[in-house]
């Protein structure tokens, strides 16, 4: 139903940027999640869109059409608050109908599609309760509810999710994922949790100091971090993040940091500081025995060495700590058998996951093979653009 | 063979002695005092300042004393009750006080309202400037304010007299008119509450979450229907308690103003029931009558307050 255009977007408060120059393409129908720390400007954005904050400069497009000037109660757009901002003096009924009534629709359609929201959310029997009489998820119900009652554009959400307990919060988060297949419509969402952004997103915005790391698919976010922020912000526990140096030795470019060692791709690259990336679950136990017959298989992968600090066991996996070097990794496993604090291990991960980063600008670094594919040739690493 | 794990009976038994123990602790524990201690000073205080003379006013309601101490107290039962109610200056002084309310119901409510949401147009700085300018005219003491108007409103060259002269209006003396100055009386007493009218009003708009406006306005509403629908029933507890204190206290307000500008007059067109009670008491030393008007008042301003509060806590929706 909807497309919505951010062309460089801006919003200057006193002494700093809450939103920096912001170009984002929301297609129609995407599911799209604006995800960041706290002040990041991920609600800045949000009430951008809505028409509650006026932006310092840039423009917003609805469907083509410029809504820059235009004041909220024009754009069409429905939105739930953080607060949920049900009006307090008004009953569920009322605040379900607050949007048609606003419009002036007809009575008995009003009353219609109230008790149709009502029955899709499961709020009948509250239709005549003030909300300071519901709990935190039924409110949260209502506040989705007024967002639905109407066919708006797009629905914005502001941390719909964050009021409520971790139980309510996965059945809502499917809920609303549900939702979102159902009215196939355009759905712009605002949290820092990882989590939700996962789960529900089409797309996720990773933003930071006001500006956009990433724009992708959860996937591509999780899998292709373009940036160390990103990598280190997406994933719990967080990527093991190392300072180290690319080279190559023999035709084969090599990355190395304090008791980490890779073999990457053939070929030869110059020598730079780059940041070593590589997720917990991608690193294993080093199986010494099947290592000693495959070590010219295994060479193109990054092998780490360290000293076992802690073990924590979660039930369904458990997470080992390893001291390598000055820094402390991070690896997740099912069962990582009789170790002890103290003792040396060796674990490896497979080329395909480790991720290297430019260390001074923090981008992520592709490796392009020439085209000729001669190992001797010079290559290049190249920086994802 | 399945065997459930069967938690060992002594954690039972134990439970059970915890229940047989804590009655006898419960009744050990003492009353605590310590907080009644607290209060007291203030209750002590409350107690003689305020209610042994409001049952002293209630017993002397039954006498005919004329305050002189040397005098005998001479008990006339209801006599005095039916004096002051079937007294002319009592119904003058009433129709003046509920003029009185309803005027400055005007200068504490309805413009108070209007101008906190005009301010909010204003930023910034220039918004706690303007605040403060209309909020000083409450800190000047009313004598000093009596004094200024007196001055300002004086036919023998004062300001608003002579301004208004040249444009052809003549207010005459309008302190001395008994048909005005009521109306002047009414001008000042308002110029003073405004400020605190607005500043209370203004209070209660900033404790309104600005998402209720928010969510209004994406739900479609304009400016006009948030005010109507959203704005002021948020604020109506706040309006309650803006009329409930214009009612009890705006003849406490008016009455420097009366004693000072007018003493009541001229032919009591500027008298209210405060002014008529301290006529009584002190003018006429007829304490018996006094006390009678003073218990009826207070029989009257406890039940419209009673009324009021109730409404108010019908109307508070405790945002959350």
């Amino acid at each position: 139903m909807s497309r919505i255009e951010i062309v460089q977007l801006t919003q200057q408060f006193k002494g700093h940027r809450a939103v920096d120059a912001v170009d984002l393409v929301i297609e129609d129908g995407d599911f799209v999640v604006l995800l960041g720390p706290s002040g990041c400007g991920k609600t800045t954005l949000l009430r951008m869109i809505a028409g509650l904050l006026e932006p310092t400069q840039g423009r917003i497009l609805i469907d083509g059409v410029d809504v820059t000037e235009l004041p909220s109660k024009k754009r069409n757009l429905a939105m739930v608050f953080q607060s949920y901002a049900l009006y307090p003096h008004l009953s569920v009924a009322k605040n379900l109908a607050f949007p048609l009534a606003v419009l002036r629709t007809p009575k008995a359609e009003r009353v219609r599609r109230v008790h149709e929201v009502a029955a899709s959310l499961g709020l009948e029997n509250l239709l005549e309760r003030k909300p300071r009489e519901l709990s935190g998820g039924q409110r949260q119900r209502v506040a989705v509810g007024r967002a639905l009652v109407r066919r708006p554009s797009a629905y914005l959400m502001d941390e719909p999710l964050s009021n409520l307990d971790a139980k309510l919060r996965t059945a809502t988060r499917q809920e609303l994922s549900e939702l979102h297949a159902e009215l196939s419509a355009t759905f712009v969402y605002v949290t820092h949790d990882q989590v939700e952004a996962m789960t529900m997103a089409t797309k996720i915005v990773v933003l930071d100091a006001g500006r956009i790391e990433q724009f992708g698919t959860p996937d591509e976010i999780y899998h292709r971090p373009a940036s160390v922020f990103v990598a280190g912000f997406v994933g719990a526990p967080p990527m093991n993040l190392v300072v180290g140096t690319v080279g190559s030795i023999g035709g084969v470019v090599t990355a190395t940091a304090e008791g980490i060692e890779a073999r990457l791709w053939p070929g030869v690259a110059e020598k730079r500081t780059v940041v070593i990336g590589v997720r917990p679950e991608h690193l294993r136990l080093d199986d010494f025995a099947a290592n000693a017959e495959s070590t010219a298989g295994s060479a193109s992968a990054l092998s780490v060495e360290g000293v076992v600090e802690r073990i924590e066991n979660l039930g369904s996996e458990q997470v080992l700590y390893l001291r390598v070097g000055d820094t402390l990794m991070t690896a997740r496993g099912d069962d990582f058998g009789a170790l002890r604090r103290g003792d040396l291990l060796a674990l490896s991960a497979p080329i395909e996951r480790i991720h290297l980063f430019d260390e001074a600008t923090g981008q992520r670094l592709e490796w392009v093979p020439e085209p000729d594919e001669l190992p001797a040739a010079a290559a290049q690493v190249a920086v994802m653009a | 063979m399945f065997v459930t794990d069967v938690r060992p009976a002594p954690a039972a038994e134990a439970l059970s002695n915890a229940a047989g123990v804590s009655p006898t602790r419960r009744r050990r524990r003492r009353v605590p005092i310590a907080p009644y201690l607290y209060v007291l000073p203030a209750l002590i205080l409350l107690g003689i300042w305020i209610y042994r003379p409001l049952v002293q006013t209630f017993q002397l309601s039954f006498y005919s004393w004329n305050l002189l101490p040397t005098q005998p107290l001479t008990p006339v039962g209801l006599q005095n009750y039916v004096s002051v109610v079937s007294s002319q200056q009592l119904r003058d002084a009433l129709v003046n006080t509920g003029i009185y309310i309803a005027a400055f119901l005007v200068f504490s409510v309805v413009l108070p309202i209007a101008i906190a949401l005009l301010s909010r147009q204003v930023g910034g700085r220039a918004k706690t400037a303007y605040q403060a300018i209309i909020f000083v005219p409450f800190l000047v003491t009313p004598v000093a304010a009596a004094a200024v108007w007196r001055w300002l409103l004086s036919d023998s060259g004062g300001a608003i007299p002579t301004v208004l002269g040249n444009f052809g209006i003549d207010i005459g003396d309008v302190l001395r008119s008994p048909s005005g100055a009521i109306w002047a009386i009414i001008l000042i007493v308002g110029w003073q509450m405004l400020g605190f009218g607005v500043l209370v009003v203004s209070a209660g708009i900033a404790g309104i979450n600005p998402d209720y406006a928010h969510a209004a306005s994406i739900d479609g509403a304009g400016g006009w229907t948030i005010l109507r629908r959203i704005t002021l029933p948020l604020l109506s507890p706040t309006i309650v308690f803006l009329v409930l204190m214009t009612i009890l206290l705006s003849a406490q307000w008016t009455y420097p103003m009366i004693d000072i500008l007018t003493q009541g007059g001229p032919s009591d067109s500027t008298t209210n029931l405060y002014y008529l009670l301290y006529q009584i008491g002190f003018q006429n030393f007829d304490a018996g009558s006094a006390g009678a008007a003073g218990t009826l008042f207070f029989i009257a301003f406890s039940l419209l307050a009673l009324g009021l509060v109730t409404l108010s806590d019908r109307l508070s929706f405790y945002d959350n």
